[in-house]
């Protein structure tokens, strides 16, 4: 069971959302689509779901061209960021809409039915209708609706982003243990870099109709193909290195030109007294100072050439760090990376 | 070679099995539309241009240069902008009363507001001469000598008539408004003046202007009213009447059907323009709008809405009465004897209408359904076209429309000929005369459930069919109960688009109102509208009360 994108090409009048896009997803792999919205990262899930049909390229499962299957003969199960749960049908209806569609027979319905809502621990809710379920529970029967047909894959389309910070964090890890159980291949779109860390074996990140990168989130985070990547994927500063700005020295390889700037983690930026001298340490003074409970951010003042950049600590010197405190910042060679050259 | 031939040919079946659904929907749909829309448009442009001595202008020479005729343009527009005007701002505030105040009786003159569209579309011009004709209830009760007939009487029942119509669009467009926007007008310090010039009023533009060209194409085409009340006035409409039915001349029939058509089509295309705008005036995040308590403008309002209502209300009681007096207005003692309709026909039309009526519903529903269903998922090359055909309608006056039926189906060698001079050929006329609304509300209701039900059933292995049945239909039940009541009340209630197609075995109770009113038999033409106006009722109460059995609330049924 694998999927294998190749040289996909989609076009909206003059906008293409996807621009030959190839990749390979393995069988039971958690493959999420990140990116900014408009980055074609939901096109690429309709085409693969085939409610989207591709200008070019080929979509292949197990070698199978899947180009003149449509949507219905797919058996992928999708999950949409509405929930689109039939407004008409009870909860154990709208589960029992696969396989009545595929007129299986009434006994084995009714217990897969229930077999499905036992999974999402909503037996209880079996004939609500969707307008008396929460959000979570709507998401919850929308996805038990999605692999009631016992699909081949499973997809997701911003499924948690319609639901409040406490619901989708528990959410997360709901579906994540779901389908590392079930084992099933399931593609994730989102936009929440948080979202696709804390669910993803892989995560593909994309921009205007490209894919930018793929990699485990660790890869991303501390290797990022590009800025773009790099500024996309936790928090970055970018520090120009032009005219006056402080002196850096990086460790460049033999024959590279000048950088132009360079981005550095806020976690990576190290704090000392006043006063203290070193190899990229820079005089700065207190901004502003944000408590964040398990850690204190920063934002540091470093003169008219830089913006102000922001260091996380979680020492206790940062605690005692008050607006307008001058402090010195050790901006460590091997943490900056070059985003751009001049 | 074999191995590409093998893998191309279930590609190709699967690609035709893919379009076959498409051409299927789209013949369907489009054929009829074809056929009972265009076909009968051509028909009568054809005949318009058709002389002696082949295709030519002289038709249209020949009456455009008479005074005669440039009198009675002059005369159609002349009633239609004053009537237009007149309606509409009053319907303006009296829409505004129901949504944008706490006025006692609110939902009282909501009801009465309504009550000209359960009656048939002459109703106000027979009211008005019970009241204030010659032998009127005024003149001869206060030996007054007010002369009704003529202009201001086809203003004043125009008015009546088109006022309904004008307040449903505006109720709408008044009733959703953004509570922020006032709030922070109200904080910056305007007045309520200022902030009706800059809030309210902007709002409801596309309302407004929706409203105007609406009523604008519903009086320019009436013929019932100026017919019973216009005495020497003439208009467009009762001229084509005047050509056809009197002089059996089709060709000035049809010419004046043509200029008719202009102002009608115009004003159609720019309300359906206006009226996609609206919609984007609200956002998601707005807040509804809460209306307090202020006694001077509630009183106020009350008292207007009142007075609107009293004069709507006038008409019809006084229809009322006349149906149940021994003989207008010499023995005014109560009799049931105009209930026995010892006339030529009987009760018949009256059954006719309700059959008419009845396959109409039917019909419509089925006919708008998929018109919207197929334009709305089966999108193809032709969907503009369907559109197009679909709403233009919209554009034509019922008697243009009729006329086109009459000269395009009355001929042995059209297959068509088989249902002509039947109930069915009216039920169909009014099938299509009222298409473009039908089909709108249908397609506003599909649009609604549409997208990402489609999807979600389509990713669950549902068929376009088992979609269809299961999800779609079932979510736009309600909209269509709706839209059969829309169909029943306008066939009920409808003479213009029949009036050319009725034959003495088919006549319509709204005809035949027409017939009696213009041969004097006051009562009984009082008696028939009455019967109109109780089945109408009636229907609506049997319908409302189904579908309160059924828990379904909400359901708009008077559009």
């Amino acid at each position: 069971m694998s999927l294998r994108i190749s040289d996909v090409t989609k076009r909206f009048g003059p906008l293409t959302a996807l621009d030959k896009v190839s990749l390979e997803i393995g069988r039971g792999e958690f493959v999420c689509f990140l990116g900014p919205s408009g980055c074609g990262k939901t096109t690429l899930l309709r085409v693969i779901a085939g409610l989207e049909e591709a200008d070019s390229g080929r979509v292949d499962l197990d070698g199978r061209d899947l180009i003149d299957l449509p949507a219905q003969a797919r058996n992928f199960g999708v999950v949409f960021q509405s929930y689109s749960l039939f407004p008409n049908m009870s909860a154990a209806r709208n589960i029992a809409y696969g396989l009545e569609c595929r007129r299986r027979p009434k006994a084995e319905i009714a217990a897969r039915v229930d077999e499905m809502l036992d999974l999402v621990g909503l037996r209880d809710h079996a004939n609500k209708l969707p307008a008396q379920l929460s959000g979570g529970q709507q998401q919850r029967i929308a996805l038990a609706r999605a692999l009631a047909p016992d699909p081949q894959m499973l997809l997701l389309d911003e499924p948690l982003s319609a639901l409040d910070a406490k619901v989708r964090e528990d959410l997360r890890l709901e579906i994540r243990a779901l389908q590392q159980r079930l084992g099933i291949t399931t593609i994730m779109v989102t936009h929440d870099q948080e979202e696709a860390l804390t669910m993803a074996d892989r995560i593909v990140v994309m921009r205007a109709g490209r894919i930018e990168q793929v990699g485990s989130g660790r890869d991303l985070y501390e290797r990022p193909a590009s800025r773009f990547v790099a500024e996309f994927i936790g928090r970055l500063n970018v520090l120009p290195l032009n005219g006056a700005a402080p002196n850096l020295t990086l460790p460049l390889p033999a024959g590279a030109g000048r950088p132009g700037a360079v981005g550095i983690r806020p976690e990576a930026v190290r704090l000392h007294a006043e006063g203290t001298q070193g190899a990229n340490h820079v005089p700065v003074q207190v901004a502003q100072v944000v408590f964040l409970g398990n850690l204190t951010q920063l934002v540091l003042d470093a003169g008219p050439d830089w913006p102000p950049f922001v260091a996380e600590t979680q020492g206790a010197g940062a605690r005692a760090a008050a607006p307008g405190a001058a402090l010195v910042a050790e901006l460590p060679a091997e943490a900056l990376q070059v985003l751009e050259w001049r | 070679m074999a191995v590409i031939a093998e893998d191309r040919a279930p590609r190709a079946r699967l690609r035709a099995n893919r379009h076959a659904p498409v051409l299927i929907g789209t013949l369907l749909v489009g054929v009829p539309l074809v056929v009972f829309v265009l076909w009968p448009l051509a028909a009568i442009l054809l005949r318009s241009f058709a002389t002696p001595e082949g295709l030519g202008l002289d038709n249209y020479l020949s009456v455009m240069g008479t005074p005669r005729f440039r009198r009675i343009l002059w005369n159609s527009l002349d009633v239609t902008l004053v009537s237009t005007v007149i309606a509409v701002g009053a319907a303006y505030v009296f829409a505004y009363g129901v949504q944008r105040s706490l006025m006692p009786g609110k939902a009282l003159y909501r009801f009465l507001v309504l009550v000209p569209l359960f009656a048939p579309s002459l109703v106000q011009a027979q009211g008005l001469v019970l009241l204030f004709g010659r032998n009127g209830l005024i003149n001869r009760s206060f030996g007054t000598s007010i002369d009704i007939y003529g202009y201001w009487g086809i203003v004043l029942a125009m008015v009546l008539y088109v006022l309904p119509y004008a307040f449903l669009i505006l109720s709408t467009a008044l009733a959703v408004a953004d509570q922020r926007l006032y709030e922070s007008a109200r904080m910056l310090g305007a007045g309520p003046w200022r902030i009706f010039r800059t809030i309210t009023l902007p709002a409801t533009r596309y309302g407004l202007a929706a409203a105007i060209f609406v009523c604008f194409t519903l009086v320019i085409t009436d013929f019932g009213n100026p017919m019973v009340i216009g005495a020497n006035y003439n208009v467009l409409a009762t001229e084509i009447y005047n050509q056809v039915i009197g002089q059996a001349n089709f060709e000035r029939g049809t010419v004046i059907g043509m200029v008719l058509l202009v102002p009608a089509a115009i004003a159609a295309i720019w309300e359906k323009y206006l009226s996609r705008r609206q919609y984007a005036l609200i956002s998601d995040q707005s807040k509804p709008l809460e209306i307090r308590r202020h006694p001077v403008r509630d009183w106020a309002f009350s008292a207007f809405c009142g007075f609107v209502c009293l004069a709507i209300l006038a008409v019809v009681a006084v229809v009322v009465y006349a149906s149940f007096v021994h003989l207008w207005p010499y023995r005014m003692t109560f009799s049931l004897r105009h209930y026995r309709f010892d006339v030529q026909n009987g009760i018949q039309p009256l059954w006719n209408s309700i059959y008419i009526s009845l396959m109409a519903a039917a019909v419509g529903v089925v006919v708008v359904t998929a018109a919207s269903y197929v334009i709305e998922k089966l999108k193809s090359p032709a969907t503009r076209w369907l559109y197009f055909l679909s709403i233009l309608p919209a554009a034509v006056p019922g008697m243009v429309l009729g006329l086109g039926y009459v000269l395009a189906f009355n001929n042995p060698a059209n297959p068509i000929y088989m249902i002509y001079g039947t109930l069915l050929i009216i039920a169909l006329a009014n099938v299509y005369y009222y298409h473009a609304q039908g089909f709108l509300i249908a397609s506003t209701s599909l649009k609604q459930v549409s997208g990402s039900f489609d999807e979600a059933s389509a990713s669950l292995g549902g068929s376009r069919m088992q979609t269809l049945w299961k999800v779609t239909l079932p979510l736009i039940a309600p909209t269509l109960v709706g839209v059969a009541v829309f169909f029943f009340m306008r066939s009920m209630v409808t003479l213009s688009a029949v009036i050319f197609l009725i034959t003495p075995q088919t006549q319509v109770a709204a005809v035949s109102v027409l017939l009696l009113e213009d041969r004097g038999a006051t009562n009984q033409a009082a008696a028939f509208s009455v019967c109109i106006m109780a089945t109408v009722l009636g229907v609506l109460l049997v319908v409302r009360g189904a579908l309160w059995a059924l828990g379904w609330k909400d359901v708009r049924l008077i559009r």
